[in-house]
């Protein structure tokens, strides 16, 4: 299976690196600098992850129905179900829940093999390429 | 991430930091992943305070993303406890830049070894 890397810039570089199979999963494995004081993967670092998940999604989905539209996360909620351990392999997908004129709806998940760690959604507002 | 700020005002927590160039994303605006990790460290530790130094996990953080922060902002974060359960503890927050609100978080910690 091939896959490409996510485009993780800025400081989502620090969750990286994060690739996409050709499934359109992404795929991140958890390493030293992603972990808390309890050697688990961190909250904020797994939120980021979720972040760049449905936000890849969202931006997508805006490209699609207007090229050069980009995307602004209005509200994001991310649900803690288990915890993520060094070396596992985390498996992040995402899809858009609604489509409206200038709102998505995007419902996603982060699992490890068939253990999930986080369920998310995020409400993301499209902006047009000439608006600022 | 840091330095991070903290101190008491009227009991209540008020933690800060300044946004630098390393956690802007590819708009040059502070990446929302960015303010949910401040907003996880912050209100974590307001919940540890309100279960009375026992250990909590995050349950459940909402995060609402109200205008965009730029780097060199003074990021304010002022912490309340909505509820202390035996188990559970309530904490929301607002993350403001000289008096405007850019995030609002809602969330629910587990406290450790409690049920």
């Amino acid at each position: 299976m091939s896959s490409k890397q996510v485009d993780t810039s800025g400081f989502g570089a620090y969750a990286g690196p994060v690739l996409r199979n050709d499934e359109g999963a992404f795929i991140f494995e958890i390493a030293d600098h992603h972990l808390n004081a309890d050697e688990r993967l961190h909250g904020g670092m797994m939120m980021t992850l979720a972040s760049i998940v449905l936000g890849s999604v969202a931006k997508e989905t805006a490209a699609e129905k207007a090229p050069g539209a980009t995307v602004r996360p209005l509200s994001l909620n991310c649900d803690f179900v288990s915890a993520g351990e060094k070396g596992d392999t985390v498996e992040g997908r995402a899809e858009v829940t609604r489509a409206t004129r200038t709102v998505l709806f995007i419902s996603g998940e982060l699992r490890v093999g068939t253990r999930m760690l986080m369920t998310a959604t995020g409400v993301y507002a499209i902006k047009g390429p000439d608006e600022t | 991430m840091g330095p991070m700020f903290e101190r008491e005002e009227n009991g209540a927590r008020i933690f800060g930091f300044f946004a630098d160039e390393r956690h802007l994303d590819e708009n040059g605006a502070v990446h929302e992943g960015m303010l949910m990790t401040f907003a996880d460290a912050f209100l974590g530790s307001a919940a540890h305070r309100g279960a009375g130094g026992r250990s909590c996990v995050t349950l459940s953080l909402q995060a609402s993303f109200l205008a965009e922060a730029r780097a060199g902002d003074f990021i304010e974060c002022r912490t309340r406890i909505d509820k202390t359960t035996r188990a559970i503890i309530f904490v929301s927050a607002s993350f403001s830049v000289g008096g405007e609100d850019v995030m609002t978080a809602t969330s629910l910690w587990k406290v450790l070894g409690e049920r």
